[in-house]
């Protein structure tokens, strides 16, 4: 069944001024078996109207409220029952509702994932998982980054390791826990002297990495057919420069969060294959950030590609 | 098992991780450089022609001790030990200074340019605070260094090094005691030597020149310039290039000479150019009953004064008057005319090129940036680097370079406060922008009239650079169109009368015997 996520959605979720976000993040312990494969279209709405400049928690007449939509298409492909690769690339358009500035769209970073499963033991009455899943982030088009809070993305590359530790029950209750370590690479904006703390003299941006965590609790319920997931989350930049009062954002700003959402994924009965998700994410406290309000809908479809010695028709 | 299996490859992409960060190399945060040795020694430029000072003499220094004076050969015994082992921070600073100290100061003058490039932010109930420079520390902190702050800003201290310089070789000259390591061919040097006497040190005269104007422009970082210069000085100590004697001279000389052109700043007009609100209404009501128009600031709480309506009035440097490069009347707003510029403006931004777009942020140079002056700063420190100026060459060009735009700034905002031209933004109901609108009006353009000004002094000081000067000045004019806050109107006019500033500056540099 394709379960690959309520977590795709961790997605974008852009901040503020500053920056974004961190895209797109397989954070759950299901996997495709080998030969399935499973496509997921989703649509986020993302709006803010306060923000941290640094710590100071504001609003900007200039900008107003900020709104960004991703459309994202995304598959997860099952290449073993314990190796699967999954890819997105999300177009993004943001726009404020007060100030001067044009708003912009465009596709914005492309993401592959492997992802592996590397323990499963079943003590008690469930299962223990560990899952770990090696990323790369990549922007896919000639976005500016240097462009806050209008900006589609972070514009840099991204490699990141995350594990994911989940225990279940049997009778369908889980908690989960995840944790990502994203190492970044320059980000490259169409000046070539910009001042952080100090000038520098490049059109180089160094990024600073990032810790992604997050905690879940969830339940499969109606044989299989339902998830109901909560789960609080976060950011937390190490390195990078607090917004100056009045300043715009940049993207090495330290961008720091921590979010609470819920959602469910539901696979319609006689549609074999069809789900559909829904999600809502609130940022609680941050820096360097947009307060975002995030929901997300969209639809899953799973299906064989090929035949393979595991049960594909397992539910 | 399973964990068995899965540790190595673990511990493959850990390594890949660490590899991925590995790559990301230090950014460049100054000028890196070789030391060079000067093309040439300008022996007479102690006659060259000061722009403040009366002569080079004005300001006087004691005679220095005989090169065969028990003093003196104390000192070189002292110099000799002193550079004859460096610590590895002392070298570093050595190196870091490089025999060039205006190149360090021009770049630290603009970043504290981009430091301070910062609006003030409203005040809750949508006023907005300024800056005190009685109590720089408040909030908004003292300066706002806008592109008219800074203009001046580097002008004085590009201007005062000059004078301070000229002086210096005056002096060094008159009392022709050698450098040290021309009278003690012992002592270790650690930066390319040359024939210029030693006393007064100029590299002290630079020191002390950029802590006095500096820290009168930027108060807040008194202590980090006085660090940096407390280093410079000690770093010409470290090279063996200078003895005690020759610093102490020569930063009592460069203090003396700052002195005078702070007391040139204190009653430039800079204090009542940011002008209280009653002015600036009456500013822009004289505007709406000549031309029939007026600009507003279009930001949210609006800002009720834009930036130094009276910066008209600040003392030019070289240009008689303002009113000789005062364009002709832009398009009125509505007509046909008028309405051929908005078209085009609205057909790029709406069709922007990547190439456009490029331009439009490399030339930016706005808030919380060095500024288009510290943009043409910049390339004047690459040239005189690559030129191998002498300091009192490289302090000519740039004081020229830096009247000149001042100069430009103050007669381009004779022309914005004059015309109060409104911008695009509100001219072209709809229209939005790339970059920011800034809180002045339109016409004519800063950043032609400033680029304009600097590239017709650069060329005449590096001719085989001239054609490179003034495409990179019509593509920062260009710049401003495809970000959407000017006309084409605004940068042709404002290039052409930069030119014209840059024309009266050329002209005054011919005569004052640098040539």
């Amino acid at each position: 069944m394709c379960r690959f996520l309520l977590i795709c959605s961790l997605i974008l979720t852009w901040f503020l001024s500053t920056g974004p976000l961190q895209a797109q993040t397989p954070t759950d312990a299901l996997m495709m078996d080998k030969g399935q494969i499973c496509f997921a279209a989703l649509y986020s709405r993302d709006t803010w109207d306060e923000y941290w400049e640094g710590t100071l928690k504001r609003t900007n007449g200039n900008i107003g409220t900020l709104t960004r939509q991703v459309f994202m298409p995304m598959f997860s492909l099952g290449i073993t029952d314990r190796v699967n690769i999954l890819a997105a690339l999300p177009f993004v358009s943001s726009q404020a509702s007060a100030g001067q500035l044009r708003g912009v769209s465009g596709f914005q970073d492309l993401s592959l994932w492997i992802k592996a499963n590397a323990l499963e033991i079943y003590p008690g009455q469930g299962t223990l998982t560990f899952h770990t899943t090696l990323g790369f982030t990549v922007p896919a088009a000639d976005y500016l980054e240097d462009y806050m809070p209008l900006s589609l993305g972070l514009g840099c590359p991204d490699l990141s390791l995350r594990g994911i530790l989940q225990y279940r029950l049997d009778m369908g209750l889980y908690v989960r826990g995840q944790a990502a370590y994203m190492v970044r690479g320059n980000a490259k904006i169409e000046r070539d002297y910009y001042y952080t703390t100090h000038g520098v003299y490049s059109n180089k941006v160094d990024m600073p990495n990032a810790l992604g965590y997050g905690g879940t609790l969830g339940i499969w319920m109606l044989n299989n057919s339902l998830n109901l997931e909560a789960t609080y989350d976060g950011l937390h930049t190490f390195g990078g420069f607090d917004i100056r009062r009045q300043d715009v954002g940049f993207p090495s700003n330290q961008m720091i969060f921590t979010r609470f959402g819920g959602g469910l994924h539901y696979f319609v009965p006689f549609v074999p294959g069809l789900g559909i998700i829904a999600q809502a994410n609130k940022i609680l406290t941050g820096r360097n950030v947009g307060q975002s309000n995030m929901i997300t809908a969209g639809l899953t479809y799973q299906f064989g590609l090929w035949n393979t010695s595991s049960s594909a028709t397992q539910q | 098992m399973n964990i068995l299996r899965n540790i190595f490859p673990l511990g493959l992409l850990v390594v890949i991780l660490m590899g991925f960060q590995s790559c990301t190399e230090d950014l460049p945060t100054y000028l890196s450089y070789d030391p060079y040795e000067y093309a040439s020694l300008d022996q007479d430029g102690g006659n060259w022609t000061p722009n403040l000072l009366s002569s080079a003499s004005q300001v006087g220094i004691p005679a220095p001790a005989d090169a065969s004076s028990p003093a003196y050969l104390a000192e070189l015994a002292e110099l000799k030990t002193i550079s004859g082992q460096l610590t590895g921070d002392q070298r570093k600073a050595v190196e870091y200074w490089a025999g060039n100290g205006l190149i360090r100061w021009n770049e630290l003058a603009r970043e504290m340019a981009a430091k301070y490039n910062l609006a003030p932010a409203p005040n809750a109930d949508g006023t907005y605070p300024g800056p005190d420079p009685m109590n720089p520390a408040t909030y908004p902190l003292f300066p706002f260094a806008h592109p008219p702050y800074s203009s001046r800003a580097f002008a004085y201290w590009a201007a005062a090094q000059y004078d301070a310089l000229i002086a210096a070789w005056h002096y060094k000259y008159q009392f022709n005691r050698p450098a040290p390591y021309n009278a003690d061919g012992t002592i270790v040097t650690h930066l390319p030597e040359h024939d210029l006497p030693g006393y007064p040190s100029d590299g002290a005269v630079i020191a002390a020149v950029s802590k006095d104007i500096l820290t009168a422009m930027f108060p807040l970082e008194k202590d980090f310039i006085l660090e940096k210069a407390t280093e410079h000085q000690n770093s010409l100590l470290w090279a063996g290039m200078n003895v005690q004697s020759d610093i102490i001279a020569g930063d009592s000389l460069g203090r003396a000479v700052g002195q005078i052109f702070r007391m040139r700043a204190a009653n430039d007009g800079m204090r009542n150019a940011q002008t209280p609100r009653s002015r600036s209404d009456s500013i822009r009501d004289a505007a709406q009953a000549t031309h029939g128009w007026h600009w507003v600031n279009l930001e949210s709480p609006p800002r009720p004064v834009g930036i130094t309506p009276f910066f008209s009035k600040v003392q030019l440097w070289v240009l008689p008057n303002v009113e000789i490069v005062r364009p002709v009347r832009p398009p009125v707003p509505s007509t046909a005319e008028f309405k051929t510029f908005a078209d085009e403006l609205e057909h790029t931004l709406d069709n922007l090129t990547n190439e456009q777009r490029r331009i439009a942020n490399f030339w930016s140079d706005g808030l919380g940036t060095y500024t288009p002056p510290g943009h043409w700063n910049r390339f004047a420190c690459e040239y005189i680097v690559e030129y191998r100026n002498n300091p009192l060459r490289a302090a000519r060009t740039l004081a020229y370079l830096n009247m000149a735009m001042q100069d430009a700034g103050i007669a381009c905002w004779d022309a914005k406060y004059y015309y109060h031209y409104p911008r695009p933004i509100q001219a072209m109901p709809g229209f939005k922008t790339i970059l920011g609108t800034p809180n002045f009006p339109s016409y004519t353009s800063g950043h032609s009239m400033f680029s304009a000004a600097g590239a017709e002094v650069l060329s005449h000081i590096f001719p085989q650079e001239a054609s490179r000067f003034q495409a990179w000045s019509d593509e920062a004019a260009l710049s401003r169109l495809y970000g959407g806050i000017h006309y084409r109107f605004d940068i042709t006019a404002g290039n052409e009368m930069g030119k014209v500033v840059g024309q009266y500056v050329v002209a005054r540099m011919i005569v004052d015997g640098g040539e």
